[in-house]
């Protein structure tokens, strides 16, 4: 899952390995962190490392993690999306709200399928839909993507609970319940579905040329114009993609519910961008992995289910999201400020460190928010 | 015939309409009153005007803070986490160790300290740091929030310290009618908080320098500003503001309840882009501010007047802010069409 290497062009061979090793090196580095989870909490509580508490897991870690796909996405074009909970919501309460009309709760066999299937296609439409209206607001209007999805996730929610009149809904059949609880070969359903969609993203981002203009408009959307890429076309595909990961995580979250409602998940938001940071997508855009975001996501899961069987309440975890996003970001801009030191003392066989950090030249500087380059004329 | 054009012949027109397109917005207001009171004469009432002012008041001091955030080409979403820390720990504080219970200064004071404290989390991670402002203000929320709700307490409080108590039934104006309506005294807190900041940002380096570090912080620094302090004290003073709200929020509803707030930073938010804040930095005014903030307290005010259900208020704000934020940015690209036919020779 490297996606350093065709990115720049680079020709050298070694240049080309040091670019994967370091794609890599975060990769390993978040299987390891992982791994440390794994053993501070199985020590710390027996219950931890049981096939049970693994499944329990399964069934949590689906819906976050396609909602950080989906946040992924639009950070790697240097945006992001907070609509994505009021769009799985609206998805799930398109869908729930058919299975009600329908009155399928009663119905059997092969016409249950076929209705569920149906149904679940209308929602992620729906869905989908939310997504395109992100794209234009974002393309058409220009408005930055914090503002427009900000809006949208005011509007969308501020319809579904007029919609629903903040009530849930319920009444799905079992074939449609079954994707939420169900297991397939021992392993969770919805584990599957993230699966699924994940290898499915990553072949996207990696090996189609649109996941290419995607990296490549995060990464600087002016030389991406110059080099003739139509950046707007490639943000609405990417909101729109968005859109659809988060309407799978709201199908799978009414599944596993059993009810559809215009507020659930409101604390998924935080949580899926700190999975996305710690997965190490750059939040300016144009470098992140699938892998590392699966990864993290289930690393948070980890220490989600181990603080809660170690005792410790919710709002510790909440801390510790905090805390989690914020060290790690800070960590990764330090060490790359010192590499990037490094690398210039290499160049010019200058000392620079005693330099005061005033006098650094600006690509050293303090990186001004480049969210102004997004939309400069 | 654009708009520019207009306003180059007439200067008052430009004048009038505002540099951040503050008599736009008056202009809105002004329709939105009318219209609501043609459909619904009720409106017009001192009733109505107390109970907008009442529910503008905290949020015109958590705008304040967002205004400067903004100004500075940041996005801030942890001061109601902030507020709520301040305004929640003052009354569990006062009641627990009786200190400053019998006046109501002491209490805000407090609540300013706390609030300078917890922003010098956000200064540190952004202006020390260099990390994104969304992501870092993300963070501090859940940190604030979850460190109040492990630590500090998450019950509801009915109970007051005596001087925040006697302060909460102070009320400045009252208006009888079916049933009373009340100003409390803590509007004029308020007030001057809008004056003071009016005051910084218009007359001082600091100000200034906030505004320099908005447009471009590499030019700014190279203007000799001092970005990192001046960053410092974006999110320290955004923090004071932000405890003082929250203490006036909590002494206004005279319940101390920690799950409320947070959630709520749409609203003001939403209140400062519409009152003309650019979110790319530098440009932005107290005067807009204010106005973005009655708006939205006067689209929910009239929504329940008019009938609406409550649960359109959600779905209004959203869309309200989209339609804001979407004409600033058409008229943000056809003012720079215009300008680039001035300089291309163009009659205008």
């Amino acid at each position: 899952m490297s996606d350093g290497a065709g990115r720049t062009g680079v020709s050298d061979p070694t240049a080309r390995l040091v670019q994967r090793m370091l794609v890599e090196r975060g990769v390993v580095r978040l299987a390891s962190i992982a791994l440390v989870v794994l053993v501070i909490f199985s020590l710390a509580s027996g219950n931890f490392f049981s096939i049970i508490n693994f499944q329990s897991m399964g069934f949590q870690v689906a819906e976050i993690g396609l909602l950080s796909l989906a946040i992924a996405l639009t950070m790697l074009t240097g945006g992001i999306d907070l609509s994505i909970v009021s769009i799985a919501n609206i998805a799930a309460i398109v869908t729930a709200q058919l299975f009600m009309s329908a009155g399928s709760g009663t119905a059997s066999g092969s016409s249950s399928v076929v209705m569920t299937v149906g149904f679940i296609a209308v929602g992620v439409a729906a869905g989908t839909a939310c997504g395109a209206l992100n794209g234009l607001l974002i393309t058409r209007l220009r408005i930055t993507p914090i503002l427009a999805t900000l809006g949208t996730l005011q509007l969308l929610n501020g319809v579904a609970i007029v919609w629903t009149g903040g009530r849930a809904i319920y009444g799905m059949p079992e074939s449609f319940l079954n994707i939420g609880t169900g297991f397939v070969a021992g392993v969770p359903a919805p584990v599957v579905v993230l699966l699924l969609a994940a290898v499915g993203t990553a072949v996207f981002v990696n090996r189609t040329g649109m996941g290419l203009r995607i990296k490549l408009v995060g990464a600087n959307p002016t030389a991406a114009r110059y080099s003739g890429l139509n950046n707007d076309r490639v943000l609405m595909r990417t909101y729109l993609m968005s859109a659809f990961l988060s309407s799978l995580a709201g199908i799978l979250i009414a599944a596993r519910s059993a009810s559809a409602n215009a507020d659930y998940g409101a604390s998924y938001v935080l949580l899926a961008i700190v999975i996305v940071v710690l997965g190490g997508v750059n939040p300016m855009g144009g470098s992140g992995t699938v892998t590392g975001v699966v990864l993290s996501a289930f690393v948070l899961q980890m220490v989600a289910s181990g603080f809660n069987m170690v005792g410790f309440n919710s709002f510790l975890y909440q801390i510790a999201q905090g805390v989690i996003l914020i060290g790690v970001l800070g960590l990764s801009t330090i060490t790359q400020r010192y590499d990037l030191r490094s690398a210039l003392r290499m160049r010019s066989g200058r000392d620079v460190d005693g330099a005061p950090s005033e006098q650094l030249p600006a690509a050293l500087g303090p990186p001004v928010p480049p969210r102004e380059r997004e939309h400069e004329q | 015939m654009t708009t520019a054009s207009d306003a180059g012949q007439r200067p008052w027109l430009s004048r009038l309409r505002g540099s951040n397109n503050e008599g736009i917005l008056a202009l809105t207001i002004l329709v939105l009153c009318v219209g609501v009171g043609v459909v619904e004469p009720s409106f017009w009432s001192v009733r109505t005007m107390l109970n907008v002012a009442s529910n503008s008041m905290t949020n015109v001091i958590f705008a304040m803070g967002v205004l400067i955030v903004i100004i500075s080409g940041g996005i801030d979403v942890s001061f109601m986490a902030i507020g709520i820390f301040c305004g929640y720990s003052v009354i569990v504080l006062t009641n627990e160790t009786g200190f400053g219970a019998s006046s109501a200064p002491v209490g805000f004071v407090l609540a300013a300290v706390i609030g300078v404290a917890l922003g010098v989390l956000n200064a540190a991670a952004i202006a020390g740091l260099h990390l994104p402002t969304l992501i870092v203000t993300l963070g501090t929320q859940g940190i604030i929030r979850g460190a109040m709700l492990a630590y500090v307490g998450s019950k509801v409080i009915p109970d007051y310290p005596e001087g925040l108590d006697k302060l909460s039934t102070n009320y400045l104006v009252t208006a009888t009618g079916t049933s009373s309506t009340r100003l409390s005294v803590l509007i004029v807190p308020a007030v001057l908080i809008c004056v003071l900041v009016s005051l910084l940002l218009r007359y001082t380096m600091v100000g200034r320098g906030i505004y320099a570090v908005g447009g471009d912080a590499e030019s700014a620094r190279r203007a000799g500003f001092p970005v990192v302090g001046i960053q410092f004290f974006i999110y320290l003073f955004a923090g004071l503001l932000a405890g003082v709200a929250g203490l006036i929020h909590v002494t206004r509803v005279r319940l101390a309840n920690p799950y409320e707030l947070v959630g709520g930073e749409l609203d003001v938010i939403a209140a400062v882009v519409l009152g003309g804040a650019s979110i790319f930095g530098g440009k932005g005014s107290v005067s807009g501010t204010v106005l973005g903030v009655v708006l939205i307290s006067l689209i929910r005010n009239s929504l329940i007047l008019l009938g609406v259900p409550g649960s359109w208020q959600r779905a209004a704000v959203g869309l309200l802010l989209i339609v804001g934020v979407g004409a600033q940015a058409l008229s943000a690209r056809s003012r720079r069409t215009s300008a680039d036919l001035v300089a291309e020779g163009a009659p205008a």
